[in-house]
Formats: C-alpha cells, sequence, structure tokens
C-alpha cells in the first residue's frame, strides 16, 4: 500500500483505539490485532507523531509499581477521526470511479 | 532471553540514538513486556513476542529520520570536558570572529545585489526626472524666446523619456531574476540545514 496512505490511516487506527477513553501501549495494540497487526515500533512512531500533533496526550501513571504511559485523545485528534470519515465518503466514491465497468458506449 | 538482556541489548543496539530517545524506547519496550507478562506470559515468551532485538533496531533505524541520525553523529554524545570549554572559550577570538566574518560575507554579497537592483532603479527614476525637467525646462525657454534651446530641451526630455521605457522593463527582469535568485538561494540554505524528514 502507499506508504503515506497507509500512515494516515494507522494514525487514524490509534486514535479511534483511544477515542473511548484513556489506553496504553499494549492494550492498544490488542484492540487493534482482530482488525490490523502493529509492531511496536510502529506504534512507538504513531503515538509520538499524534502527540506532537496535539492529536493526544500522554501522562505518565503508576501501576503495579511500575510505570505505564496513558494515551488520552484530544479535541484536535477527534476532529481527525471526523474528518477521516468526511474523507473516506470521497475515497469510496473514487473506488466507484475506478472499478467501474464499461457501459460499451465509448 | 530475560526482559533485562533484551532491554540491555536493545540499549546497546539503539547506542547511536540521542539518549534520551534510548531511554524512551528502552522504556516503551519494558512497559510493553511487563503488560504481556501481567496478562499472563512467561517472561521469555513475552520478550519471544516482541521479536528480536535486531529486527526490533532496523525497525526502529528505518524509522528515525536520517537527519536526526547525521546530528547525533555530529554532536559530540558526551559532555564538553572542562579543558574543552577552556578551549572553546581561548579560542574564541578565532572562531568567533571567523564565524562574524562568514556571515558579514554572506550579508554584503546579499546588499550588494540588491544595491546593484537600487542603482538601477535610480538610473530609471533619473531618466524620468530629467525627461520632466527637460519637457518643462524647454516649453520654459521657449516661452521666454529662446526657441532653439527651448525645441532642443524638449528633444532631450523626450529622449529621456524613451529611455526610461526601455530602462523599466529593463530594471522590472533585473528584479525580478534577482527575487527568483534569492529566493532560491534561501531554500538552499534551509535545505542544507533541514535535511527532509523520511519518516
Amino acid at each position: 500500500m502507499d506508504i503515506q496512505l497507509k500512515r494516515g490511516l494507522l494514525d487514524v487506527c490509534v486514535l479511534a483505539a483511544i477515542k473511548d477513553g484513556e489506553s496504553y501501549g499494549y492494550k492498544i495494540i490488542k484492540d487493534m490485532k482482530p482488525y490490523i497487526e502493529l509492531s511496536e515500533s510502529t506504534l512507538y512512531t504513531i503515538l509520538k507523531r499524534l502527540e506532537s500533533a496535539s492529536m493526544l496526550t500522554v501522562r505518565t501513571a503508576e501501576h503495579d509499581g511500575r510505570l505505564r504511559k496513558y494515551y488520552r485523545i484530544t479535541d484536535r485528534g477527534q476532529k481527525r477521526i471526523n474528518d477521516f470519515k468526511q474523507e473516506w465518503q470521497e475515497i469510496v466514491s473514487i473506488y466507484k470511479f475506478v472499478t467501474k465497468e464499461g457501459d460499451g458506449n465509448d | 532471553m530475560t526482559k533485562q538482556e533484551f532491554l540491555s541489548e536493545l540499549r546497546e543496539g539503539l547506542s547511536g540514538l540521542p539518549r534520551e530517545d534510548i531511554e524512551e524506547r528502552v522504556n516503551f519496550y519494558s512497559e510493553m513486556i511487563d503488560d504481556r507478562i501481567e496478562e499472563g506470559l512467561s517472561e521469555t515468551d513475552a520478550v519471544l513476542e516482541i521479536g528480536t532485538v535486531e529486527s526490533v533496531v532496523s525497525h526502529i533505524i528505518e524509522d528515525i529520520s536520517l537527519s536526526k541520525l547525521v546530528k547525533e553523529k555530529i554532536k559530540p554524545n558526551r559532555r564538553l570536558n572542562a579543558w574543552e570549554i577552556v578551549l572553546l572559550a581561548l579560542g574564541s577570538p578565532i572562531w568567533l570572529s571567523l564565524g562574524i566574518a562568514a556571515i558579514a560575507v554572506v550579508i554584503s554579497i546579499y546588499l550588494s545585489v540588491w544595491a546593484v537592483v537600487i542603482s538601477l532603479w535610480s538610473v530609471f527614476a533619473s531618466l524620468v526626472g530629467s525627461a520632466i525637467g527637460c519637457v518643462f525646462g524647454g516649453v520654459l525657454v521657449m516661452f521666454g524666446g529662446a526657441y532653439l534651446t527651448g525645441v532642443a530641451l524638449i528633444g532631450v526630455g523626450l529622449f529621456c523619456a524613451g529611455l526610461a521605457v526601455f530602462a523599466f522593463f529593463g530594471c522590472k527582469a533585473v528584479t525580478k531574476g534577482i527575487l527568483k535568485l534569492t529566493k532560491k538561494m534561501i531554500i538552499g540554505i534551509k535545505n542544507y540545514f533541514v535535511k527532509k524528514e523520511d519518516v
């Protein structure tokens, strides 16, 4: 898949994984697993990118005597998801055009 | 492989990265392993699921922008020693003045390029000025009775006006060209410092 497209899609996937509440790295990977396999290093890069784009915030909290990072979606991240839904409509109609069967009268 | 072994090998594999980056990534993987153990996996299995250190390292390096790696290469990865700081301070009359000279050269090139533009436009302005002056002067002189001089002055004025029209197009073209050139130069300098991110 086109790398730019894939990157954009994965960003939205990770945002979707935290849209219903704070989550942490391993849980994000687990939640996404039925839909898409994500490696730890890819997730790390995406989380960093989303954080610097202010689409999510990070906090470190103690869990079971160790530290864990929790990621929370921001309004901007929520907006990205909504934008994606809009964009997707366009992509679907482009897809329909691309895969359209010739109707014989050219 | 135990978690500790994995993490220390990872730290070693990432040694070309900035120190904070290494720590952050190692912590990230440590958390990932701990979360798997909490889920019920044995330590060995948890590490196994993450993958081999080599694959993780190569993945990370792939993801990191080239510029960051280069910067890390250039930057001394330890604090400067006291004597190095002293040397830097003592050497400052040399490197500082060289640096200032370099900046001055760049600025002076820039200024002299624009000086050319300004002087061209002032030629244009003086042509316009003399055109107007000569025509008006000629008319006045003619009213004063010196017809021949008046006609000559008006002729010179018209000639200047004609030259001014030519000069205007020339100046415009030169200014445009120089604007383009400086834009290109600035982009070139920027690219030199900020390499395109490859992530």
